[in-house]
């Protein structure tokens, strides 16, 4: 197999019309950010303007560095668990569902079938409620206040479910080596039974106010467009990527927590503007209920544990620990010196944003050696100098919000 | 493959004018939905057993603290929140905590504690208040931890329920 490298051309401001401005060739530059609204977080953005015109832009990472890596270094395998909430802070349980896939991966854990229905019902929702962020974002940085609180308002409801669950509404920190800490009971499945049938009229609502809006139009349509190599050179994924017309979804490419199983749609753009990203992710949602809706028939018929039985790997129950000296030193064993074999891999999910992929590498102490997260949105960060050049400086904000990134991922 | 359907506006919704009327009419229905606000610190939220709250230490019907200070909530504890001093004590269990502290500005309430404590000595209650005028007020000393055991109760079954897995016998010992 060979492969070939296409070179991009690439002069900044080639492509600027010279247009009727006085001040014309006068660049300015201004920085935007870290502490603007529209920024989502703390990125800046250092923005070349010619008149009202952007020349070139320069985005500039690292804000939020906490050194989240780094520090899975020194806290061992299993406390870096609630670290990952805090990387895409709006999908909590998808960066601890993909952290875990990585670790099971390295060990060979079997995950039960029960417990990869409850994941794949926790992605979907994850998924639901990143992408209700992006919509009450996006709407608010152009105006539409009231979709924001509408669109808050159903994530609340989907938080709800969540905080039922797992007892708090975000950084949940409720997915294990091996499965999941506690099954889904009636009570949860029941709200997420009624979530499933109110959201899509929600949604329905949403795109009544959206879609065929003409401010919502006039702002997003072929603003921000990536040619189909352009995202693939840039190696975007996610909507930002399927926008383009590039089908290349994770759970369909490459499945895990068994997605080959679940009847589901792709949904892809076909100019791949700031347009076109909206409907994916409007279209996305959509699938996700679908999917959710056929998890919660699944999880009517698969029983069983949720948690693996790998006594290297999970806890021991509760009451053995206190009958019998050998859980007691497992239980010893697990908190205190869990230990990965060694080797490395790597588990990539589609998140909401894109490919969330773990890297970890073990040399097989209790000490982890490497662990590296290949965030989505540090990846769309680089597509906006493309996308901005030669735009007028107002459609920065629907490009920010079309990318939609969250910097507790990227800086990391 | 679901390509997305992008048309282009028509006439009317170009106007813009009827569109203003259909999207006010959707906001104007929203007027008489119920609310969903929570009038939070009058209205306090529903708490479960599920609910994850500060974690608090168990004291038996006897008095005492079930804590023996093995130290395994502290070497789970991602952020480093607790501290334990172990000492001596007359007691059968001959160890007992001299001292243990929970630093609840560090404490981000994961529930590794819970789950590695061996004696059933520390649970998460469903406390959720935080607020204080001094940060040393926040490190919480073993007096300030203390519960009785049936304030805990609910959780404690909660857990015990939750660990009803591998009923079987288990396959290594």
């Amino acid at each position: 197999m060979t492969t070939t490298t296409k070179v991009f051309e690439y002069t900044p401001g080639a492509n600027l019309p010279p247009g009727d401005d006085p001040l014309h060739g006068e660049l300015m530059t201004l920085n935007m950010g870290p502490q603007h609204p529209a920024t989502h977080g703390v990125l800046r953005i250092v923005v070349t303007l010619d008149g009202e015109r952007i020349v070139a832009i320069d985005p500039v990472v690292g804000y939020l560095h906490r050194g989240k890596e780094k520090s899975c270094e020194t806290l061992g395998w299993h406390k870096f668990f609630p670290h990952t909430d805090r990387l895409d802070y709006v999908q909590p349980l998808m960066n601890n569902i993909g952290y875990a896939l990585a670790i099971e991966k390295l060990a060979g854990i079997e995950v039960p079938p029960r417990a990869q229905v409850v994941r794949v019902l926790l992605m979907e929702l994850s998924r639901v409620m990143a992408h209700l962020i992006y919509v009450a974002s996006q709407s608010i940085d152009l105006g539409a206040v009231a979709l924001f609180f509408y669109a808050f308002r159903q994530r609340e409801l989907a938080y709800d479910i969540v905080d039922a669950y797992t007892g708090h509404r975000m950084n949940n920190t409720y997915v294990r080596i091996g499965g999941v800490y506690a099954d889904v009971d009636e009570q949860v499945s029941a709200m997420a039974a009624r979530f499933v049938e109110e959201f899509p009229l929600a949604l329905d609502e949403f795109e009544k106010l959206l879609t065929r809006n003409r401010i919502w139009c006039d702002r997003n349509r072929d603003i921000g467009v990536i040619p189909r190599e352009l995202a693939i050179a840039m190696s975007l994924t996610g909507p930002a990527l399927r926008g383009s017309g590039v089908e290349w979804d994770l759970r369909r490419a490459m499945p895990y927590s068994g997605y080959e199983s679940y009847d589901f749609d792709v949904p892809v753009g076909s100019v791949g503007d700031c347009y076109d990203r909206y409907l994916v992710r409007m279209q996305e949602m959509r699938e996700s209920i679908k999917i959710v809706r056929q998890a919660l028939e699944r999880l009517q018929t698969v029983k069983g544990d949720v948690l693996a039985e790998d006594r290297r790997f999970v806890l021991p129950p509760k009451d053995k620990v206190h009958g019998s000296m050998e859980e007691l030193i497992f239980q010893f064993k697990v908190v205190t010196d869990l230990r990965l074999p060694r080797g490395e891999a790597y588990h990539g999910i589609e998140s909401s944003k894109g490919e969330l992929g773990f890297f970890i590498a073990s040399d097989g102490t209790a000490k982890p050696l490497r662990c590296h997260v290949r965030a989505p949105g540090l990846m769309n960060i680089q597509a906006l100098p493309r996308m901005a050049e030669g735009r007028l400086f107002s459609d920065m904000v629907s490009l920010i919000g079309s990318m939609d990134f969250v910097m507790g991922e990227v800086d990391r | 493959m679901g390509i997305v359907q992008r048309k282009d506006l028509s006439l009317a919704e170009r106007l813009y004018l009827p569109e203003v009327v259909r999207g006010l009419s959707i906001t104007f229905r929203k007027m008489f939905e119920k609310p969903m606000t929570r009038q939070y610190p009058e209205e306090p939220l529903p708490k479960t057993e599920v609910t994850r709250g500060q974690p608090r230490l168990v004291v038996k019907d006897d008095g005492n603290v079930a804590c023996v200070s093995c130290g395994m909530c502290e070497a789970a504890c991602p952020a480093y929140a607790i501290t334990i001093d172990g000492g001596e004590t007359e007691r059968p269990i001959e160890r007992e905590p001299v001292r243990f502290e929970i630093d609840m500005l560090r404490c981000i309430l994961c529930g590794f504690c819970e789950e590695a404590c061996p004696k059933d000595a520390i649970f998460m209650s469903d406390e959720l208040e935080l607020a204080d005028s001094s940060r040393g007020a926040l490190v919480y000393d073993l007096e300030m931890l203390k519960r009785p055991k049936a304030a805990l109760q609910k959780r404690i079954d909660y857990v015990y329920r939750l660990n009803q897995r591998w009923r079987k016998s288990s396959s290594t010992s």
